[in-house]
């Protein structure tokens, strides 16, 4: 539960009261160097805003969260969604608060986030690494848990009629995943795709601007500034998938065409997943119940 | 069926050597194809992707998306490979066994459709004939405007036949059929009364009389078939299963995503 107070004293000093708050995290990253930039402070500090936004405005529940194994290299494959890439947030929220031993994820993030000034630190201290297949092998082989979202940039800009159907995923991921031998995660989201809903990508704004697109929302450019990036209170349904473990030698991993099988075969169980919680979703605006037993009750 | 003749004469030579064992009439599909060329010409303007993908000879499985009760998708395939260079007639696999009304039954099956079991498709396919199946089966009828262009779980057994005998598999994905009938919700207490799977209202049915309430939209239809499958035939009938549940996760995805391709690239709903 988030509250006045609560953020109030972690304004103060947002290291004890992580640490009061999440033992078992500060103690796994507290005073552990970081090659990327990771800073468990500006972590404590941010931390009740995205924490406010999955309690409180999102309502976010999660499915199968024992799924993600508490040591060790995983990838986690999500369908991306919503401007502000928010799921990644979320599921890291999930992932420090509510797996029994709370770990970190690291994202991938496109360079265009590092180039704006101010957010590309904040956007390392908090975690995320650019995007590049050097970095995930090196997180990889740290034995961290790498989110990747194989749609790219281009998944964050679906238009509103465009939720939840996923692009094509670019096969990067399942050559990481042979080569390193560890397993894929994925993960289905439904929230993502409406809480900003985008309407029209205006493109040549975007290229004057030089932003990989220029969206308009009912808030986007209309409100005045902190305004217009509040997000619709949509409620969201996180559902983690069992891990795949692909059984292939380390050499496979050159072979584009079973990358892309695979890669392509992801996509669609993600996809099918989010078909079936759509049509289980009784609203955008109800909460989920967490166990799917709940489905059967009510006809 | 004068008129009918001369423009199908190829299609009519061709059917004659396909089976009939199921109840087929020529006289019947002749009765039914001027409304049929009019819906996919000049109402739904069907543009119709990679028809030749359909072998001139031999068996063949097509596997499609499809949306509501009365099965347009299936009458546009009909008339699609009726009308094309080499034509051919396709058997349509599906549930008809809640239809009760004798009429409507026997009507479906001189077009050309199928009650839905292992054994027919087995039959058919060993006589080389192309099957067509939408092995959402009964939930599809189910669907309303809110879940369009969102497939179904497929039915893995509608694949087995297929699977066993290494039969080609092409997979069908037909974009506008959702929005043009709007499922505006399903009425499942009426549903249950009339003994029927769904009761679909749309903003024409039930509400006009007959003719009237079949109307639906003049969106622009599109379908295509994609790339048949590769896989290899089994002969370890664990092994087979095995397969076909993998063909059908397969294919539902193929299909799923090449809609979502096709729905990104238009502009509008009535974009033609």
């Amino acid at each position: 539960m988030v509250t006045w107070k609560s953020i109030q004293t972690s304004l103060k000093d947002p290291l004890k009261a992580l640490e009061e708050r999440n033992p078992s995290y500060y103690a796994r990253y507290a005073g552990v160097e970081d090659e990327f930039g990771f800073d468990l402070e500006t972590f404590a500090k941010w931390e009740p805003v995205f924490r406010f936004c999955y309690e409180e405005h999102f309502k976010v529940r999660v499915r199968g969260i024992e799924n993600i194994p508490s040591d060790g290299a995983a990838l986690l494959i999500g369908n991306h969604s919503g401007l502000l890439p928010l799921d990644g947030a979320m599921i890291t929220m999930a992932m420090s608060n509510h797996h029994p031993a709370p770990r970190r994820v690291r994202y991938m993030v496109t360079d265009w986030f590092f180039t704006l000034p101010g957010i590309s630190e904040w956007m390392m201290q908090t975690g995320q690494v650019r995007a590049t297949l050097e970095n995930a092998r090196k997180l990889v082989d740290c034995g961290e848990l790498v989110g990747i979202y194989p749609e790219g940039l281009r998944g964050v800009g679906k238009t509103f009629k465009e939720r939840y159907r996923i692009l094509d995923f670019h096969p990067g991921f399942v050559q990481l995943a042979i080569e390193r031998q560890v397993p894929l995660i994925p993960v289905a989201t439904v929230g993502g795709d409406e809480i900003f809903p985008n309407f029209v990508n205006i493109k040549t704004f975007a290229q004057m601007l030089k932003m990989p697109f220029f969206p308009v929302t009912p808030a986007f450019p209309w409100l005045p500034f902190p305004l217009m990036f509040i997000p619709l209170p949509v409620k969201w349904m996180i559902n983690i998938h069992k891990p795949i473990k692909l059984d292939y030698p380390p050499e496979k991993a050159r072979d584009k065409k079973l990358c892309l099988k695979i890669a392509r075969e992801i996509q669609y169980d993600i996809q099918r997943d989010l078909n079936r919680l759509l049509k289980e979703r009784k609203s955008v605006f109800t909460a989920w119940t967490e166990d799917e037993n709940g489905r059967s009750e009510t006809p | 069926m004068k008129a009918f003749a001369t423009r199908h004469k190829q299609f009519i030579r061709n059917s004659h050597k396909s089976e009939d064992y199921f109840g087929f009439e020529l006289r019947t599909l002749a009765k039914l194809e001027p409304g049929l060329k009019f819906l996919y010409e000049d109402w739904w303007k069907v543009e119709f992707k990679n028809l030749e993908a359909i072998p001139d000879e031999g068996p063949a499985l097509i596997v499609g998306n499809s949306t509501g009760l009365v099965p347009w998708t299936a009458l546009m395939l009909i008339y699609a490979l009726m009308s094309r260079e080499n034509p051919r007639r396709v058997h349509v696999v599906c549930d008809m066994d809640w239809i009760e009304d004798e009429r409507v039954h026997h009507f479906l099956r001189e077009l050309g459709f199928v009650p839905w079991s292992s054994d027919n498709v087995k039959r058919l396919l060993a006589r080389g004939e192309i099957v067509a199946t939408f092995p959402e089966g009964i939930a599809s009828t189910q669907k309303t405007f809110s879940q369009r262009y969102r497939l179904g779980d497929f039915d893995w057994t509608r694949l087995l036949s297929a699977v066993e005998e290494g039969v080609k598999i092409i997979p069908l994905a037909t974009l506008g059929l959702d929005e043009a009938v709007p499922v505006l919700f399903n009425a499942d207490k009426i549903a249950k009364l009339l003994n029927m799977p769904a009761f679909p209202v749309t903003p024409f049915f039930p509400f006009y009389p007959f003719p009237v309430n079949l109307f639906s939209l003049p969106i622009q239809w599109k379908m295509s078939f994609l790339a048949p499958s590769q896989y290899k035939k089994e002969s370890n009938r664990d092994k087979v299963e095995e397969q076909a549940k993998s063909q059908a996760r397969y294919l539902e995805g193929e299909i799923q995503a090449e809609i979502n391709r096709m729905l990104r690239t238009r502009s509008h709903m009535f974009a033609r």
